[in-house]
């Protein structure tokens, strides 16, 4: 299996947390800090609160596959047909219901993927980043 | 709606459609094409540009200002822009915005045109890289474009659901077989099971053949009151019934966050629709479903009621919506075999029909025609009726 090279593009955004955590072998959503509600992806403004501001906490690297698919062919601006395949999941954490999390599917050889499959964070690093990646557990 | 009893069908009809030819690699702009399909419709209306008074537009195409210089027209009281996105848009809020201005007498009679140049430089996907939550979270993993997000949806129907390959192919398959009939489609060669499956692979479960067409090409209709609709060229084809979901889920989200991925509003809209026109699904003689991907139309064909939940794919692989079946259904090839106009190019085929002049695939009887549109977060439905 091939592992996509595409930098995130975090240049005057709000989430460098996440790609800290990652970093740092954790996975980091945000949350609101008054209602304790998880509310992922990061909105620019926080739904029907636009003064509240989110903070970054983070969540159980245990969960499961709410579903997934295996590109063959990369749509990815660029030329990145050396990469695939891979198979892209999306992962919801044990502790954080209703957040999913995109990531690639590591160390499944001769795992076929499946919705509800179990998986642990397993970050991958991918020349000077980290990406989000999920095993088998 | 509340005030859904002052928005009623029949009231305005589609007197004109037009539309360029579906190529791939167009030498013309998407004005030059717009323009093209516009003086197409408003001749099948039998009028002259200057009778059109009344325009709506899309928010990512030429404004009416562009277009009605290209048509030589001066005077239009009356133009609105659309604010949904693929198929909703020109099949649906379009619709919307034309009756609400023939109704209050800002317009007589309305031009929508609606164009894709898909082999533009940049590609198709573009905008999903300018979302700067997809640019953070997605692309890095390589989730990205259409394809993606329609195959994992597919995935995560057939978990709940069930969905073999023969009944996902089934799908593109029955669309190709009333494309082989339709002379302006863009893929007009047979489809069976052993050619879907050499179909090249794009994003588990999709293949190329799940997925709609490359077109450069434009579509345009006029609307007209009914009362005056009587005096034009054609049989009254009206608006008899039109609903507009939406959901809570903005673009940047929509394709990992939404509850369920492959719920999309389409249930409201139908429900809408139907009771506008006074009918249930098991009225309808045909039907036109967005097919930006297989798994989507079949999911809308549930959605419209045309199936019970989670029998989409038996209904297509028996040839329920294949020519000679109960329920004929993208009886142009649709978006997968005929072109990709999105919604706008099912919404005229729809018209086609009910005006009775299809050729060999016509629709014997044909008098009511659901148009299914979809469009990220929105969804529409149309009934269309020939009086």
């Amino acid at each position: 299996m091939g592992v996509p090279n595409y930098p995130p593009a975090l240049e005057g955004s709000h989430f460098e947390p996440f790609y800290e955590g990652l970093a740092a072998g954790e996975l980091r959503v945000t949350a609101d800090p008054e209602t304790g509600d998880i509310i992922w992806y990061p909105p620019e403004v926080v739904p029907g609160r636009p003064d509240a501001k989110l903070e970054w906490r983070s969540v159980s690297p245990d969960g499961k596959a709410y579903t997934f698919t295996t590109v063959v062919r990369s749509l990815l601006p660029g030329d990145h047909k050396a990469e695939v395949p891979f198979t892209v999941v999306l992962f919801e954490p044990d502790d954080a219901k209703g957040v999913r999390i995109p990531g690639l599917l590591v160390n499944g050889e001769g795992v076929e993927p499946q919705c509800e499959m179990r998986l642990r964070f397993s970050p991958v690093r991918v020349g000077d980043h980290v990406i989000a990646g999920f095993e088998p557990a | 709606m509340s005030d859904q009893g002052r928005f009623q069908g029949n009231r305005v009809a589609i007197t004109g459609v037009g539309e360029t030819e579906y190529i791939r690699g167009t030498k013309q702009t998407l004005i030059e094409m717009m323009a093209a399909a516009a003086l197409d419709a408003i001749a099948d209306a039998g009028l002259k540009p200057t009778d059109i008074d009344g325009f709506v537009g899309n928010r990512n195409t030429p404004g009416a200002d562009d277009l009605a210089y290209a048509l030589g027209i001066e005077r239009r009281p009356f133009s609105a822009v659309t604010d949904t996105l693929g198929g909703t848009a020109p099949a649906g809020e379009a619709l919307r915005h034309a009756q609400l201005a023939i109704e209050a007498g800002l317009a007589r009679h309305v031009l929508v045109s609606y164009g894709i140049w898909s082999t533009k430089p940049g590609g198709v996907y573009g905008f999903h890289a300018r979302e700067p939550q997809k640019a953070a979270f997605e692309m890095p993993v390589g989730y990205f474009g259409q394809p993606s997000y329609f195959a994992s949806m597919a995935n995560r129907y057939a978990f709940d659901h069930g969905l073999t390959e023969e009944e996902l192919a089934s799908i593109a398959i029955t669309y190709r077989k009333w494309a082989v009939m339709n002379p302006r489609a863009q893929r007009r060669e047979p489809l069976d099971l052993d050619s879907y499956r050499q179909s090249p692979m794009i994003s588990t479960p999709l293949r190329v053949a799940d997925c709609c067409l490359t077109t450069d090409g434009a579509c345009a209709y006029v609307v007209s009151a009914v009362e005056r609709a009587g005096d034009m060229p054609h049989p009254i084809v009206s608006l008899a019934g039109l609903g507009i979901g939406t959901n809570g889920y903005p673009h940047g989200i929509l394709f990992t966050q939404k509850a369920c991925t492959y719920e999309y509003p389409g249930i409201d809209s139908a429900d809408e629709a139907y009771a506008m026109a006074g009918i249930s699904p098991k009225d309808l003689d045909l039907a036109q479903i967005y097919d930006g991907f297989s798994i989507q139309a079949l999911v809308q064909t549930e959605m419209l009621g045309l199936c019970d939940p989670g029998e989409g794919g038996r209904f297509y692989s028996e040839g329920h919506a294949a020519p000679g079946g109960k329920m004929p259904i993208n009886t142009s090839g649709g978006h997968l075999s005929g072109g990709y106009v999105p919604g706008i190019n099912l919404l005229i085929e729809g018209v086609r029909q009910l005006r009775g002049n299809e050729g060999e695939r016509q629709v014997l009887d044909a008098r009511l025609c659901a148009v299914a549109g979809l469009g990220g977060n929105s969804h529409s439905t149309a009934i269309l009726a020939r009086l």
